[in-house]
C-alpha cells in the first residue's frame, strides 16, 4: 500500500511531461476542429485526431507508471475506432443520399427550439483563373471511328 | 532550452503566451468565407503566429538529457502537432485526410519514442492503413466536385478557438503542476520523509518509477500480448463481439436505406 502511494507522487520524468503536452495538444486540436468545421468527414477526422491525443497520454501514463494497462486500453481505442467509423461513415453516406451535402448544418431542423438558425450568407467568389495548357498542333491521319464505341453510351 | 537563456520568461508566462498564440493562430487559419486575397494574407499570419506558439511550447519543453532522443521526439511531435493543426484547418477534405495521415506517422513516432513499439506499428496498419481508406472512399463516393461552400466557412471560429485554448491551458497547467513537489497538505506526515527520499532516488535514476517493470526491455510484443490475453482475456472477447456487432449493424443500415430509399421512390412514380 505505501509503495502505491508512492508512486503515484514520484514526479514523472520529463519524457512523459512532454508526451503528455503532446497528447493534450493534440486532444485540443481535435476539440477546436469538431467544434468550427462543418463538413461531416472533416469532423471525424477530428474526432480521431482527439482519439490519437488520447492514446499518446495513456502511453505517456503507461511508461510512468511501468503498467501494460496503457497499452492495452489504447489496443482497445483502436478497436472502438474501427467500429466507430464503419458505423460512422454509413451514416455520413445515408445523411449524404438524404440531402445531397456532408454539411452538419443540413440537420439543423434537430437543434434545441430556442437556438438560432444558421443561416448562410453569400460568400465571395473564389476567382481562380483556369491555368492555360499549351495546345498541340492536329498532326497524322486520324484513325477509322470504331463502330462499337460510337454504339456506346457512357452514361445510362 | 531557451527558458535558460531568458531566465526573465518564468514557464507559466510561457505556456499563458504558447496558448493564446495557438488559439489566435487557428483562428487565423480556420476558414471563414472570405475572398481569397484576404483568405491568403490571414493564413500567412496565422502561421506566422502559430509558429510562435510551438517555439514556445519547445522552449516549456524539458531535457530529456539524450541528445538524440531529444531531436527525434521533438521531430516526431513537430509532425504529429503541425500536420493535426493542418488537418484541422484544411478547405479541401481530402487534404483533410491526408494531412491526418501525416499527423498517424508522427503520433506513431511518438508512441516509438515513448515505448510502444507495438502501438506505434499498430497505428500505422490500422488507421493509416485501413480507417483512413475507409475514410477517402466516402470522400470519393460523396464528394461534390470543387470546393462546397460549406467547406468555406466555419461554425464560430472564435468561439471554438477560445474553447480549445482554455482546455489546452487546463491541461497544460495540470501537466506542468505535476513535475512540481506535491502539495504538504495531501500528504500523510508519515511519508514525508520516505518521499523525499524516493523523489530524489528518482532523480538520480530517470524512469525509477518504473522500476516494477522495465518496459523497454526485450520481448516486448510477447509481454503485451501475454498481459492481453491473461488479465484482459474477457474484454478481448467483448472486443471482438463489438466488431462483429459494428459489422453486421453498418451493413443492416446500408442495406434498409437502399429499401427505405426505393419504396420512396416508388411511392413518387405512383
Amino acid at each position: 500500500m505505501t509503495m502505491n502511494l508512492l508512486a503515484d507522487v514520484v514526479a514523472p520524468a520529463p519524457l512523459v511531461i512532454d508526451g503528455l503536452l503532446v497528447g493534450a495538444l493534440l486532444f485540443a486540436l481535435g476539440l477546436v476542429g469538431i467544434l468550427a468545421r462543418r463538413n461531416l468527414i472533416v469532423m471525424f477526422l477530428c474526432a480521431e485526431l482527439m482519439l490519437q491525443g488520447i492514446s499518446v497520454s495513456l502511453v505517456s501514463w503507461s511508461r510512468h507508471h511501468g503498467d501494460w494497462g496503457g497499452h492495452v486500453l489504447v489496443i482497445f481505442v483502436l478497436t472502438v475506432a474501427a467500429c466507430e467509423a464503419a458505423i460512422a461513415l454509413v451514416f455520413v453516406l445515408q445523411a449524404f443520399a438524404r440531402t445531397g451535402r456532408l454539411d452538419a448544418a443540413a440537420w439543423q431542423s434537430l437543434r434545441e427550439s430556442n437556438l438560432p438558425r444558421t443561416i448562410d450568407r453569400e460568400l465571395p467568389s473564389i476567382d481562380t483563373v483556369p491555368p492555360k495548357f499549351p495546345k498541340l498542333a492536329p498532326a497524322g491521319v486520324e484513325p477509322p471511328a470504331d463502330e462499337d464505341a460510337l454504339l456506346e453510351r457512357e452514361h445510362v | 532550452m531557451i527558458a535558460s537563456i531568458l531566465p526573465s520568461i518564468s514557464p507559466g508566462t510561457l505556456l499563458a503566451g504558447g496558448v493564446t498564440a495557438a488559439a489566435a493562430s487557428l483562428w487565423l487559419l480556420l476558414p471563414r468565407g472570405r475572398s481569397a486575397a484576404a483568405d491568403r494574407a490571414s493564413r500567412w499570419l496565422g502561421g506566422l503566429v502559430g509558429l510562435a506558439a510551438l517555439a514556445a511550447f519547445i522552449a516549456t519543453g524539458h531535457r530529456l538529457g539524450n541528445l538524440g532522443t531529444e531531436a527525434v521526439f521533438l521531430t516526431v511531435a513537430l509532425v504529429a502537432v503541425i500536420s493535426g493543426a493542418a488537418t484541422v484547418v484544411s478547405r479541401s477534405p481530402v487534404y483533410a485526410a491526408i494531412w491526418f495521415a501525416l499527423a498517424l506517422a508522427g503520433v506513431a513516432g511518438v508512441l516509438l519514442v515513448l515505448g510502444g513499439q507495438f502501438l506505434g506499428v499498430a497505428t500505422i496498419v490500422v488507421y493509416a492503413g485501413a480507417i483512413l481508406v475507409m475514410f477517402l472512399f466516402v470522400l470519393m463516393l460523396a464528394q461534390p466536385a470543387g470546393l462546397a461552400p460549406y467547406d468555406r466557412v466555419s461554425n464560430e471560429p472564435l468561439l471554438a478557438a477560445v474553447a480549445g485554448a482554455v482546455l489546452l491551458g487546463v491541461l497544460s497547467l495540470s501537466i506542468g503542476r505535476l513535475t512540481a513537489e506535491p502539495p504538504a497538505c495531501c500528504l500523510m506526515p508519515g511519508t514525508k520523509a520516505a518521499l523525499l527520499a524516493g523523489s530524489t532516488a528518482a532523480a538520480e535514476t530517470p524512469g525509477a518509477a518504473t522500476a516494477g517493470v522495465d518496459m523497454l526491455a526485450d520481448n516486448h510484443v510477447a509481454r503485451l500480448g501475454g498481459e492481453l490475453f491473461g488479465r484482459h482475456l474477457l474484454a478481448v472477447e467483448a472486443a471482438g463481439v463489438l466488431l462483429l456487432v459494428a459489422l453486421i449493424g453498418s451493413i443492416a443500415i446500408v442495406s434498409r436505406g437502399a429499401a427505405d430509399a426505393e419504396s420512396v421512390a416508388r411511392r413518387a412514380a405512383r
